[in-house]
């Protein structure tokens, strides 16, 4: 038999196999490759595109550092690959939020910054410092999370349709007359803040956040109503994506959501409005692995996110607050105007920051969600 | 082994031998047995593994049975643990999501293997295969699209005239796992129908005719004959589908009603959402046996042993 052609069953396979090999190649090179200098291995957030659309390339070419980005959905998968990384390495910075870092140090996966290879004078008043300066410390002082920017969860209603109390409240959610789009465990939260605000609970609802005798207490009550009123859900979301689809597919009125799915949909007929409760806020930031190859590079970049550019790039990549000083004036107007539209001085002054949660709470808290998506 | 080592040597045969030993025993057993024994542990902090307080005990296999809700089974309110009355609500809907496969395979399969005209089969079986080349993923998305609230299968209807309202689909007609049952039905439905094809084809004709030459009826052919002999292949499909759907963890977060919970996502809750790597592992093993225990005691009810799916 003649051959026609030099393509052939057996030069396919030899040469898909060659490929193949190739291609595997760069998972079977040791780690220590990844080190080199100019390189930064960081592990954040997922669905925010603008971030290595912008940000990386501007922080690149400022500093001469490519950023290896991995995106991961939400912090519980984060902490499970840093519990990974510990062992196997490849992660250099993560950025969880302020109330979840103690529990990483706690499990040993974190090494603490270098101050003096940051510039901590950059950051807003309030950040930084103070309050929010304390808790980005551990017992010893030693500086374990910088600030990368900051958000809040509050009501995302749809303007001509959701049944809004004057002013707007937690309560709202609740309301049989709204369709609801929540997530399980804040949901049962905004309702303990609500019976609190009305002065229907028998202590405050903070003191469930140290007391794990008062959580159960206090989310027994929170979830009873939590049930009572489960009438008016029509979707839960856990991140983004689900978030943004509770409203527009499945037509939900009112929602307990983060600032940037009311941002996405400020155009779709909805408006993001501060509960007369305070919003819920939170803190998200920078932490630096223990087992870090590329440190200085990571100081670096903690530092960058700090400058004006960076910060401002951050907060419009996240749709959300700048950390750095300057950087309001570089944001997207929109983007300013949206918050001040939500956030005046009294709304900013009750911002009702997301508390430290142990372990132990957080494991009770997802008993208490499972209770109320089974009810 | 000889035969290995007669065609490829004892290098050859060497090599093959420690790569299969690396798979199974790397990648597949000892990580289950690293999960095995951190299952009967306590979730400590890193820094108190090993320390007193790391002991074994049954704790986290006995947090199934914490946390009573209630319930209602046929009409009598009862109080049962939350996660015993998911892991009953998953396998009772795995198990309608088997029967719905097979009553949706069977007479497909005897189609496909006795009336249809051999010349066109590889069409309907390549017609069939379709679906299978689009991600799970993405089919589960597209039945979220059709089910939502704002979705096409609501605008066809309410603009034929058959809903005055749409209809919230998503979050349940009959039960709140309807459109999880139709996620798992769709994606499952060709592992019932290719063993029951397989097992029907085996079938010699000429039993077929000599049964209506005898005079059966249709429905006697069937149950008389064509189902005993294919009941291996029903026995396979069914185990498929049963454990498929029961640990499916894709199809129940993107088409879950505000009611529903499927075990998996319990599973997952305790891995990711509590960081509590233990309890996980100590419900993924509870889960295994569990399941297992369920379909021993169907094979039992339909009198099928094991050896027969195997063939």
């Amino acid at each position: 038999m003649t051959r026609t052609s030099n393509i052939n069953r057996r030069s396919v396979l030899k040469g898909s196999a060659v490929t193949l090999g190739a291609l595997a190649a760069p998972a079977i090179i040791p780690r220590a490759v990844l080190a080199q200098a100019g390189q930064l291995n960081f592990t954040g957030w997922a669905g925010y595109p603008r971030l290595a659309a912008e940000v990386f390339p501007a922080f690149t070419a400022a500093t001469g550092i490519a950023v290896n980005f991995t995106e991961l959905p939400d912090q519980d998968a984060m902490f499970a690959a840093a519990k990974v990384a510990v062992e196997a390495g490849g992660i250099d910075v993560i950025e969880p939020t302020i109330d979840r870092w103690g529990g990483w140090n706690s499990n040993g996966l974190l090494q603490a910054w270098d101050p003096t290879k940051l510039a901590l004078d950059n950051y807003l008043p309030g950040l930084a410092d103070g309050s929010a300066g304390e808790r980005s410390r551990d017992a010893s002082g030693a500086l374990f999370y910088v600030p990368s920017n900051w958000g809040t969860e509050a009501l995302v209603v749809a303007t001509e349709t959701a049944t809004i109390s004057e002013p707007g409240s937690l309560g709202d959610l609740f309301n049989p007359a709204n369709q609801a789009v929540l997530r399980p465990h804040s949901t049962l939260a905004a309702m303990g803040r609500w019976l609190d605000a009305q002065g229907k609970l028998p202590r405050p609802w903070i003191d469930g956040y140290s007391d794990m005798a008062a959580m159960t207490e206090l989310w027994d009550i929170a979830l009873a109503e939590a049930i009572a009123a489960k009438g008016n859900v029509v979707q839960w979301w856990s991140g983004e994506n689900e978030a943004n689809a509770g409203f527009t597919a499945n037509g939900a009125t009112i929602g307990l959501c983060w600032d940037s799915t009311g941002f996405n949909l400020r155009n779709d007929g909805f408006r993001y409005i501060a509960p007369a409760e305070g919003a819920f806020a939170w803190h998200q930031g920078f932490v630096l692995m223990k087992n870090a190859v590329n440190t200085a590079e990571a100081h670096e970049f903690a530092k960058y996110v700090s400058t004006p550019e960076g910060a401002a790039g951050w907060a419009a990549a996240f749709s959300s607050n700048p950390v750095g000083k300057g950087a309001g004036d570089l944001l997207d107007p929109e983007v300013s105007a949206y918050y001040a539209a939500t956030f005046d001085d009294a709304a900013l002054a009750k911002l009702w920051w997301w508390p430290e949660q142990s372990a132990e709470f957080i494991a009770k808290r997802g008993e208490y969600a499972d209770k109320y998506k089974a009810a | 082994m000889s035969e290995l080592l007669r065609r490829y040597g004892p290098g050859l045969t060497l090599i093959f031998v420690l790569l299969t030993a690396f798979w199974l025993l790397m990648l597949v057993i000892l990580p289950n047995i690293t999960l095995f024994e951190a299952s009967f542990r306590p979730y400590l902090p890193v820094t108190e593994i090993g320390g007193p307080r790391d002991v074994y005990s049954l704790n986290n296999y006995a947090k199934f049975l914490n946390n009573a809700v209630p319930a209602s089974y046929f009409g009598i309110d009862v109080q049962i643990p939350v996660h015993l009355k998911t892991f009953l609500a998953t396998v009772t809907y795995s198990g309608v999501v088997t029967i719905v496969c097979f009553l949706l395979s069977y007479p497909l399969a005897y189609y496909l293997a006795k009336v249809v005209n051999p010349k066109s089969l590889p069409t309907l079986i390549l017609l069939l295969s379709i679906p299978l080349w689009v991600s799970e993923a993405l089919r589960a998305f597209a039945w979220y699209i059709i089910l939502t609230f704002n979705g096409p299968l609501n605008a066809v209807l309410v603009g034929l005239g058959v809903l005055e309202a749409p209809v919230r689909w998503q979050n349940g007609v009959m039960t709140p796992y309807d459109g999880i049952m139709i996620g798992l039905t769709y994606t499952y439905v060709l592992f019932m129908l290719f063993p029951i094809y397989g097992a029907i084809q085996s079938l010699d004709r000429n039993q077929i005719e000599a049964a209506e030459d005898l005079g059966a009826r249709w429905w006697q052919i069937h149950w008389r004959v064509v189902l005993p002999h294919s009941r291996p292949g029903i026995a396979s499909g069914c185990v498929m589908v049963f454990m498929l759907s029961a640990g499916s963890l894709l199809v129940p977060t993107v088409l879950p009603s505000t009611s529903s919970n499927w075990f998996t996502e319990t599973i997952r809750q305790w891995m990711l959402e509590s960081q509590d790597w233990n309890t996980g592992a100590a419900y993924s093993f509870l889960y295994i046996l569990l399941c297992s225990v369920v379909v021993m005691v169907v094979m039992w009810l339909f009198r099928v042993k094991l050896n027969e799916i195997a063939k």
